[in-house]
């Protein structure tokens, strides 16, 4: 599958998979002894971690050293702070997930001018121009993964029924491209159908926006959420409230892995690849500190994953086997 | 909508209103002492102007300014969000909208990729769907004021005329004929359109790139597919005597072998370098055995992009390194020309090709420099492009934004508060509603059923 999204700017997305390092850049990153900083909006999902694993894991076969970690735990005012605090300090590069769009605009364009390298992780916020402020976004494909979640749910959905979209409140690029992407393919492949959208700020709250939508339009024949926390909150009010509705989502979290595994509501996921996209955003920052131009816009290819291929994809994504639990849920229902 | 305050002082006062308005826009006066200095008009006449622009909501009081003797006086500034103004870039192969308010500083954009073989109706229907993407998720439920659109095609000036732009005196995009791009939008929005040629938009916008040099004199040039220009003059677009200023990717190079450019002449910049000759020879190379990196992306998938090549160079590819060099001095050499001509502060280089890093870079300011007069380049600086697709949407909301307050502009509607009142523009808007209700040239878009 190809890259079908184009970057903030409207950049067409370079590979992460084809960044390389020649041998003599590797011998130079290595004489180079660089220290790099992460500025995180959580350490503690599995996506952040994976996302450090490949960071680190990379960097380090550079001779790279990761100096500093930040949990910003989803603090806009944490993560001001945090790069506050780096533009002062001895790093040379600063990898971060901007959290608040335009709000941590300032703070950002801060590393840059303090001459230190800074890498993007999924976003830019409004106002940072590659070159200037960042060097590169890298990504994964949430374009691709919003179509992913529109063509595995298709199959599922009536001649002329009606899909509904659970998108998130916060202007977010990533979530936004999905739903965005989500709405493109259904409207070029299945004119048929209608949609009908409503927004939720957090995960706390979706539930509400989840019923306004079953009182909205009834009969509702799908739902495409924009990642698998929310999913999985969705599910599990659908079955208290006694209803069955088949649902696509983008992530592949462990409980969203064992629903989509058990032939339950989740029909598909697209997943991205946090392990693999920290390896880039690794190689792009040693690239750039070696004084190369990395491409503004890098981006990881979305996968496609359904029951049949949930283990393999488990272990892709993850890096790890697949659960127990997870393998035996999977045995039992390809029996049936 | 009716106009507001006493109608005789409205009637006769647009030219008053246009001008307070507009200084007020431009923070050359903000308090009434100041309007009245530099309008030269009386204490009443100004109270009154301003009372009828704050009904209007055009205008609106802020803090405290600095008190000359007495009380000191409150500020007024212009109401910029009091509309919503939706612009567009629209090209072959991809497709970008934004948000801007009225003061033109875009606040929301997004960008995909599409096909331009799609045809006009499923392009108009992405466009409306995107649109009304934006208005819905940021457009706090405010009205839009007006449309810029860029296209990837000349712009004729259109003589005497305050919103109108014929579409039969363009095509937007290959293959489009006369389409009427203008009068599906604004039958649409009901709000005015402008449209302008890529090039020229994306130059204005990089006046607007934030960056720490001076912009006022700039030369832009988009080196894509096609290859054109735009110029900065004294902080002024040159659009030239037509509006068409710019197509440089037409000046004749002298080696341009067989291939016929499609302005129908052999020998154009443009088929030279532009990222289909690229593309073009990188493919041969990879088939050819000049390339191995290219080569295995061929086999890989299928293509080679300019951005392969510009990889590829990166990667030490001594055959797209070379064939880079060749471009970037053959753009230098005809920018030297033009270096001399218009003696810029900036030259920017925008589009895929510039994209391909330093060594294209590197080649075009190496030609330049060993070209152009000494006096010309002692303080010139050559760049690349950082705002990408961003510029040609910040560039549009701009021009847009200058268009609609012009004095000429501007006294037509100020009376009523909204572009959309313009007696030119209703005129337009019916001539519009006329030709886009006919035989149905637009379905439903696909995804007409949202809501909510």
């Amino acid at each position: 599958m190809s890259i079908s999204g184009l970057g903030p700017h409207g950049e067409r997305a370079a590979s992460g998979d084809l960044l390389t390092l020649t041998s003599k850049d590797e011998e130079a990153a290595r004489a180079g002894h660089f220290s790099v900083a992460v500025v995180m909006h959580t350490t503690t999902s599995d996506w952040s971690r994976q996302i450090l694993a490949g960071v680190v894991t990379a960097l380090g076969n550079y001779s790279a050293v990761v100096v500093d970690v930040v949990d910003c735990k989803f603090g806009i005012e944490n993560q001001i702070q945090a790069l506050n605090r780096l533009a002062d300090e001895p790093v040379d590069a600063v990898i971060s997930i901007p959290i608040g769009n335009a709000a941590v605009a300032e703070a950002h364009k801060r590393i840059a001018r303090a001459g230190k390298k800074l890498i993007l992780l999924d976003n830019a916020a409004t106002g940072l121009l590659p070159g200037n402020d960042y060097v590169s976004v890298v990504s994964a494909d949430n374009f691709g993964l919003g179509e992913v979640g529109a063509e595995l749910l298709s199959p599922y959905l009536p001649e002329g029924g009606t899909v509904g979209i659970l998108g998130y409140r916060v202007d977010f690029f990533a979530t936004n491209q999905r739903e965005i992407a989500f709405r493109k393919w259904i409207g070029a492949n299945r004119p048929d159908l209608t949609l009908k959208m409503e927004k939720f700020h957090d995960v706390t709250n979706i539930e509400s926006a989840l019923e306004r939508l079953l009182e909205s339009c009834k009969p509702l024949s799908g739902l495409f959420v924009v990642w698998d926390e929310p999913t999985i909150a969705v599910v599990h009010h659908l079955r208290k409230r006694g209803l069955y509705l088949p649902i696509t989502t983008v992530d592949l979290g462990n409980e969203a892995a064992a629903e989509l595994a058990r032939d339950g509501m989740i029909k598909g996921i697209g997943a991205q690849n946090p392990y693999r996209q920290g390896i880039a955003i690794a190689k792009t920052t040693v690239l750039s500190l070696l004084g190369h131009q990395p491409p503004p816009w890098i981006a990881l290819h979305a996968l496609a994953v359904t029951a049949s291929n949930v283990i393999e994809a488990y272990q892709v994504v993850w890096h790890k086997p697949a659960p127990k639990d997870l393998i035996d849920i999977r045995r039992k229902n390809s029996k049936r | 909508m009716q106009s507001v305050g006493r109608p005789k002082t409205i009637d006769t006062g647009q030219k008053s209103l246009a001008g307070i308005l507009n200084l007020i826009r431009e923070n050359i006066a903000t308090t009434r002492p100041q309007i009245e200095k530099e309008t030269e008009l009386g204490r009443a006449v100004v109270t009154d102007r301003v009372s009828i622009l704050t009904k209007l909501g055009l205008v609106e009081y802020g803090e405290l300014g600095q008190a000359s003797g007495g009380r000191a006086p409150r500020r007024l500034q212009f109401c910029v969000n009091a509309g919503l103004i939706l612009v567009a870039v629209l090209e072959n192969s991809a497709i970008g909208v934004g948000l801007s308010n009225l003061s033109g500083e875009l606040y929301a954009e997004h960008h995909e990729a599409i096909d331009v073989s799609i045809g006009p109706d499923a392009m108009m229907q992405r466009l409306f769907t995107l649109f009304d993407w934006l208005i819905e998720e940021r457009g706090d439920q405010l009205p839009v004021w007006s449309i810029g659109v860029a296209v990837p095609s000349p712009i004729r000036n259109t003589e005497g005329s305050s919103f109108e732009i014929e579409s039969t005196s363009f095509q937007a995009l290959s293959g489009w004929g006369n389409f009427p791009l203008v009068e599906h939008i604004c039958a649409k929005y009901k709000a005015p359109v402008w449209v302008r040629d890529g090039v020229q938009a994306m130059t204005v916008g990089e006046q607007y790139s934030g960056r720490d040099v001076k912009t006022d004199d700039l030369l832009f040039v988009q080196l894509g597919q096609s290859v054109g220009a735009g110029f900065i003059s004294n902080g002024q677009l040159h659009r030239g005597a037509d509006g068409i200023a710019g197509l440089v990717g037409h000046a004749q190079t002298g080696g341009a072998g067989d291939v016929v450019c499609h302005c129908g002449k052999k020998g154009c910049l443009e088929v030279l370098v532009g990222s289909d000759a690229i593309e073009r020879s990188g493919t041969e190379a990879a088939n050819s055995g000049q390339s191995a990196y290219l080569a295995d992306i061929l086999s890989k998938y299928g293509v080679v992009t300019v951005a392969d090549v510009g990889d590829a160079a990166r990667m030490g590819d001594t055959f797209s390194a070379e064939l880079l060099t060749k471009c970037g001095r053959l753009i230098g050499e005809s920018l030297s020309r033009m270096a001399n001509l218009l003696n810029p502060a900036l030259i920017v280089l925008g589009g895929h090709v510039a994209q391909t890093g330093d060594i294209l870079l590197a080649a075009v300011r190496e030609a330049v420099y060993r070209q152009s007069h000494p006096l010309v380049t002692r303080e010139m600086q050559i760049v690349r492009s950082q705002m990408g697709g961003s510029a040609s949407l910040v560039g549009v909301s701009k021009i847009v934004v200058e268009q609609l307050f012009t004095d000429k502009t501007l006294r037509q509607w100020v009376t009523h508060g909204a572009p959309r009142m313009h007696p030119k523009f209703v005129e337009f808007l019916e001539h519009a509603q006329r030709i886009t209700s006919k035989p149905a040239k637009l379905s439903l878009p696909p995804d007409a059923g949202v809501t909510g």
